[in-house]
């Protein structure tokens, strides 16, 4: 693909969605809670932390030339080494004729020599990838599922049942392995089995609050004004519903950024030279029992997974109390 | 309630046969029988080897040909003489079959395993039970306060941590620090067996509590809410009386529920935690099936963990139907 | 009431007191015994084993963790000498004498074998009366039995029916029947009295004395494979070996733990006489002769990962240690020695070059890659073995130049290939030749692009793969890497479809130049043999069949000589490295033999019990600190939760 079309794609994929979350944020309800989000500092905060760092990683999907992302130009300076070195070190760590640096660099280098701190801040890419497309393909899948079932029930519902027992009763890493090892390696492919195990909660949640909402007199009286089906899921339920499926993609991202880590254990993680925080955390099993230890790859990785995974659980619940202001 | 409860043994049958097909066509995908045997036999097996495995294996049939993965269309042949059907035969009678890297009885592995990963699970289960309800009690009895909000951020805050972290630094601190435990290893000797879980018994703990705290802060603020509470609260009962009584009683129904679907899981064990600290348990088991594609013992591990699964469902809905007789009627 | 709850806290934390002081962190189960019977100290070496064998049936095992144990329990008509290593040498165990060679008129050949008396099985309950009986003619005559049996699944049977008479149509008859028939002889031996047997071979082939010291020929009494077939609850025979070896099983705890325990009636071979090197004189003059084993029991503990297992071997809970890549640099200095912290701790390092080769492999009927050789010899060129060397094996591996490794008849020290240091200059210069100047592709305009199989499941073998790329890529070519899991990856060597891979390698089954160069004969492309490379070179053939029977002198090793002349230069492989083992003993346990080869070695190790326990206690100081810290700073919490208490609830 040349690379007009895939910086193309990305920038209409970006301005789709943020057209799409517009869209949503017109309905009366959810002005309301904004509102509310306004007066809540922690949730902002976390807000613009998940904001820099998704930047971060677009700034990576974003290709300057065929070689180089927006971020690897950014960072075009920042030399390579023969191997480990320490943050701010001047020579290569504890080799036995250690060599001199080309150049400093914050959290240190890695076996190969590469920055960790762009490392890291290339990781957001591998997050986002894996966060982003799996949502992109769970999220549709599991809340269509969930109306459908919701609002015609009878044997619609009872299929919709079956299909999401049938997939929840098989233990979820087990299936994910199994995916992983059927479709081979790769972001793409380790989005497509995220999802088949992703869509079962949300499916769920939308389904049981799909059964609430037409329960309730606005939908009675639209159907009694003869409106089609497909208007009252699309401009009644749809909206109703839909707060709930942002706040669960958005808690549910955290979660894929944490399975990727565990696949990467069992070896099924991302494919070689994609810079992961996964498979960084894996790879300190063997760094920190270096003596001296090599904590460095890991201490980077895994503070920013976990700065990422708490400002979205954060910014989840925030946009839940906004919701529903009720619930503490 | 007898009827009740027939209807749903009968509803978890074709949740049992869609599973074990999706397990099948997954790991035949993965490991074609031929596959299997290049991985049991070795980078130095001959072509002749391989042909004889797959023979002694149940691959072949009489005549030497391959059999069919899912229907045997050749002539004079039952069209359900297959791979497929014949695993879903084994199945059906509770045979879990064999591990493809040692020809063991699959169940004999199981059994085996199971303590072990009780000895972890069990104590982790209740211990972090015990940990989390008090830790969210205390929450909820000075909810709105800056404890509580911390409290909350800091539950969270345990949760982003992934599990692979936890354990790389715990054995680290054990091992260079302390050396009060075996930093690995187990060994089933009565009392002192606690001294091989203590480290991976407090690991699990400390990673599940996030979670737990969290969701059982949940449920006890929407008990806070109800109209009983209130009720309590007018007549004039103490604050902590009617948080550790009234609330208590009736936020422990829901979680009691939680619990329940989540206890025959404990068998299973942890797949991390057990390889880490050399349990010989069913988690272990599966970590060691997977990085050698051991289809036999994975196949037979998911089949049994879908019934687990739909055996703690099925207990949940007994107890809801105990507890409410509407139930049983719809 | 207030009392009462004081002193019941104070009992509790006592009591809690109490069993942290009881524990302890050693991992092993206690040894079988205390004493011996005569009131010396029972000795138990604890050993690490990386993962369950998957069977310890000696004709079926083929794996190096298998063989680790089974060398123990079982032994075979010849060993390896515990100290000839340059070149390996046998001598006899089981047998009273080397084989006698008979070339008989017909071209066939056989070899005449006679026993050493009064060597007994281990006593097992299979045997009438719990004792083992005397090992006969007759049992060999089963253990080749069992390899041809289908049932057994012996995975070298397709080499040795080869040259081996009777096994290959026995083998063929009980595929037919659907089970083999053992009292019909098989025609490989011939008894002649119960400790005199003929073995009758097909072809000359004087490799077939490395497969007599190997435990595929390994005697088996018949008595408990029918006993231990899994009937009444029993584990199968492959979980409950009996041989006639050193030691035998007492106890296999799968996942955790084998035990094995000392056979009292052991008098096959003793202590050498000689042999060892002069520096070994005063260790070892005062034991020549003396019986084995030396150790009483031996623990093997199944530890999967490395983390842990050097952590016990630091605190002094496994005699013996490899030394890993993660604390390589921490163990070894510049020079190849130990580091001050462990030589202070009494720990010696031994290093020991393995018989083996590894190398990346071009599939030599790749349009693209098998056709060009100048393309082949270039990437070959860039490859920058020595920094490979440097970060993923420490510097240490033996880089590799040729196909032989040391200590096998035909490697020829210094010898330069010169395809196998890095010249990126002269490696352009080929890729020029070879028409893709700069790495590109003439026709297209674009990099020439390479497609690399890797197999990647751990962390390393991910960094690896990084590198490997790179050292293409500095070419200008692009590289593709794909990773497989290891069957996909063997199914794609035994099918060809790839274009080149890495990490293969060949560890010898027995140190002779026919058990690598056969990887290389074009009869052997799969699904004949291991030629995953698909080499075909006709002159290669012919002197390759040439060497392969003939007896070791200098005309053989001119053969070699060109054999390997022709692989370097065709350049089907790009060599990497022989692996070198680093071994850490620690103060308590001395080594004996340095031989790679001779699995069965445990039964020469000494240990002293009473320095161990001295270094542990030592090692393993218990701080008590963190434990008051933790009491303070929960006791600071609850003080201030019960003082927030009384605050909100007055």
């Amino acid at each position: 693909m040349p690379i007009w079309l895939s910086n193309l794609l990305l920038l209409a994929g970006c301005a789709a969605l943020v057209a799409l979350l517009r869209a949503f944020l017109f309905t009366e309800r959810s002005r309301r809670a904004l509102n509310r989000l306004r007066r809540d500092r922690v949730g902002l905060a976390c807000a613009a932390l998940v904001a820099l760092l998704l930047l971060i990683g677009l700034s990576d999907c974003f290709q300057i030339n065929p070689r180089q992302s927006a971020l690897d130009y950014a960072f075009r300076n920042v030399p390579r080494e023969e191997g480990y070195s320490a943050p701010l070190a001047t020579t290569t760590f504890n080799e036995r004729d250690p060599k001199p640096l080309n150049g400093r660099h914050l959290l240190g280098t890695d076996l190969l020599g590469k920055d960790v701190f762009l490392q890291t801040l290339k990781g957001c890419k591998t997050a986002l990838i894996i966060g982003g497309f799996t949502s992109l393909i769970y999220i549709p899948f599991g809340a269509l599922l969930g109306i459908l079932g919701g609002y015609y029930r009878r044997w619609v519902d009872d299929v919709v049942q079956y299909l999401y027992s049938t997939v929840a009763s098989i233990p979820g890493i087990l299936l994910l392995v199994a995916v992983m090892m059927t479709l081979g390696k790769g972001l793409d492919r380790m989005a497509v089995a995220l999802s088949l195990t992703a869509w079962i909660g949300l499916c769920r949640l939308v389904r049981g609050e799909t059964f609430r909402q037409t329960a309730k007199p606005y939908v009675e009286a639209a159907r009694a004004l003869g409106q089609s089906h497909w208007r009252i899921v699309v401009f009644h339920i749809l909206p109703n519903v839909m707060h709930l499926v942002i706040i669960n993609a958005i808690l549910g991202f955290s979660g894929l950024v944490l399975a990727e880590s565990i696949l990467s254990y069992l070896g099924v993680g991302a494919p070689v030279g994609t810079p992961s925080w996964g498979i960084m955390i894996d790879s300190a099993r063997m760094e920190l029992s270096r003596e001296p230890a090599v904590w460095w790859p890991l201490a980077a990785a895994s503070s920013a997974l976990f700065l990422l995974v708490l400002s979205l659980n954060l910014l989840g619940d925030s946009l839940r109390r906004a919701f529903d202001p009720k619930a503490g | 309630m007898l009827n009740y409860l027939i209807r749903r043994l009968l509803y978890m049958v074709p949740i049992l046969l869609g599973v074990m097909f999706i397990t099948f066509a997954l790991f035949n995908v993965v490991n074609t029988p031929t596959q299997m045997a290049y991985r049991i036999l070795g980078p130095k097996a001959s072509v002749q080897a391989i042909d004889n495995w797959l023979n002694n294996h149940g691959y072949l049939d009489a005549e030497g040909q391959k059999i069919p993965t899912y229907f045997n269309t050749a002539p004079g042949k039952s069209l359900f003489d297959s791979l497929y059907f014949r695993s879903m035969k084994r199945f059906a009678t509770f045979d879990l079959g064999t591990s493809f890297a040692t020809d063991e009885p699959v169940l004999g592995m199981l059994k085996r395993g199971a303590i072990p990963s009780l000895c972890i699970t069990l104590p982790a289960f209740v211990v972090g039970l015990f940990l989390s309800l008090c830790a969210s009690l205390l929450l909820v009895f000075v909810r709105d306060s800056l404890i509580d909000r911390w409290g909350a951020v800091l539950c969270v805050a345990g949760m982003s941590i992934p599990i692979t972290v936890y354990v790389i630094f715990g054995q680290w601190i054990a091992a260079n620090l302390l050396n009060w435990f075996p930093a690995f290893g187990f060994n089933l000797e009565g009392f002192s067996t606690a001294r091989f879980i203590a480290l991976p018994v407090v690991i699990m703990i400390v990673s599940g509590l996030g979670v737990d705290v969290r969701m059982y802060r949940a449920i006890f603020l929407e008990e806070v809410r109800a109209e009983y509470i209130r009720t309590a609260q007018a007549k004039g009962a103490s604050h902590a009386r009617v948080l550790l009584v009234h609330m208590l009683k009736n936020g422990m129904i829901s979680i009691i529920t939680l619990v329940v679907a989540a206890l025959p899981f404990l068998i299973m064990g942890t797949l991390v935690l057990e390889s880490f600290f050399g349990i010989p348990g069913l988690g272990n088991l599966m970590t060691n099936a997977i990085q050698t594609s051991d289809f036999g013992v994975i196949q037979a591990d998911v089949y049994l963990g879908s019934l687990l699964y739909l055996f703690g469902l099925l207990i949940t809905d007994l107890c809801y139907a105990a507890v409410d007789p509407r139930i049983r009627l719809q | 009431m207030n009392g009462n709850r004081t002193s019941l806290i104070l009992s509790c934390t006592l009591a809690v007191l109490l069993a942290l002081a009881g524990c302890n962190n050693n991992p092993h189960p206690r040894p079988l015994r205390e004493k011996r019977a005569d009131g010396t100290p029972w000795v138990v070496s604890h050993l690490r084993i990386p993962d369950d064998p998957r069977s310890l049936d000696p004709q079926f095992s083929y794996d190096t963790l298998g063989h680790a144990v089974i060398a123990q329990i079982y032994e075979s008509l010849l060993q390896y000498s515990p100290f000839k290593t340059d070149p390996y040498e046998l001598e006899p165990c089981l047998a009273e004498g080397m084989p006698r060679r008979i070339k008989n008129p017909d071209g066939t050949e056989t070899y005449e074998i006679r026993l050493k008396r009064g060597v007994f099985f281990h006593d097992d309950p299979c045997f009438p009366g719990g004792h083992g009986r005397e090992v006969t003619a007759a049992d060999f005559v089963y253990a080749f039995q069992r390899i041809a049996d289908p049932a057994v699944e012996c995975p070298v049977l397709s080499t040795l029916q080869e040259f081996v008479a009777g096994l290959g149509p026995a083998y063929v008859e009980a595929r037919k029947a659907g089970k083999f028939d053992y009292s019909k002889p098989t025609g490989a031996i011939t008894v002649r009295d119960a400790y005199t047997f003929q073995l009758h071979l097909l072809k000359a082939y004087p490799q077939i004395q490395y497969w007599l010291a190997m435990p595929f020929t390994a005697p088996v009494p018949r008595e408990a494979v029918e006993y231990y077939n899994g009937k009444n609850g029993r584990d199968p025979f492959k979980f409950h070996p009996v041989g006639c070896g050193p030691y035998r099983c007492a106890e296999w705890a799968r996942s955790r733990l084998i035990r094995l325990v000392r056979n009292e009636r052991y008098s096959a071979t003793r202590f050498p006489a000689g042999g060892w090197p002069k520096a070994d004189d005063a260790r070892f003059t005062s034991l020549a002769g003396a019986p084995l084993p030396f150790l009483d029991e031996i623990q093997f503990a199944v530890i999967r990962e490395n983390i842990p297992a050097w952590l016990l071997f630091r605190q002094g809970y496994l005699d013996r240690s490899g030394v890993g890549k993660d604390v390589f640099s921490s163990v070894i200095t510049a020079g190849q020695t130990l580091s001050n912290e462990l030589r202070a701790r009494g720990i010696t390092l031994y290093r020991d070059v393995e018989p083996g080769t590894f190398y990346s492999q071009f599939n030599t009927d790749d349009p693209l890659l098998g056709k060009n050789l100048r393309l082949r010899q270039a990437l070959s060129t860039a490859y920058n073995e020595d920094r490979a060397n440097e970060l993923f094996g420490n510097g240490v591996q033996l880089k590799a130049e040729q196909l032989l490794p040391p200590g096998v008849v035909g490697y020829e020290p210094g010898f330069k290939n010169p395809y196998r240091t890095q010249n990126l200059d002269q490696a352009r210069k080929l890729l020029a030749e070879a028409g893709y100047p700069n790495g590109i592709d003439p026709n297209t305009g674009q990099p020439l692009v390479l497609t690399m199989d890797v197999v990647a499941s751990g962390a390393e073998d991910r960094q690896r793969a990084e590198f490997d790329q790179s050292q293409i890529e500095q070419l200008g070519v692009r590289c593709k890497i794909e990773e497989n899991t290891w069957a996909r990856f063997q199914d794609k060597q035994i099918n060809g479809h790839f274009q080149m891979n890495t990490g293969s390698g060949w560890n010898a089954d027995y140190p002779d130049p026919e058990n690598f160069f056969f990887l290389f004969y074009s009869k052997n492309v799969p699904p004949q043999g291991s030629n995953y490379v698909r080499f075909s070179h006709p002159e290669f053939d012919r002197l390759f069949e040439q060497m392969a029977t003939m007896d070791n002198g200098p005309e053989r090793l001119e053969i070699i000589r060109r054999m390997n002349g022709i692989l370097v230069e065709q350049c089907p492989v790009i060599y990497s490295f022989h692996p070198v083992a680093f071994t850490l003993n620690q103060p308590w346990l001395a080594r004996v033999s340095s031989n790679p080869m001779l699995t069965g070695g445990l039964k020469y190790v000494r240990l002293d019990t009473a320095l161990r326990a001295q270094k542990i206690s030592e090692w393993n100081r218990a701080p008590a600190w963190p434990l008051w810290t933790l009491g303070a700073v929960l006791a600071l919490l609850l003080g201030y939760a019960i003082q927030w208490a009384r605050k909100q609830n007055v």
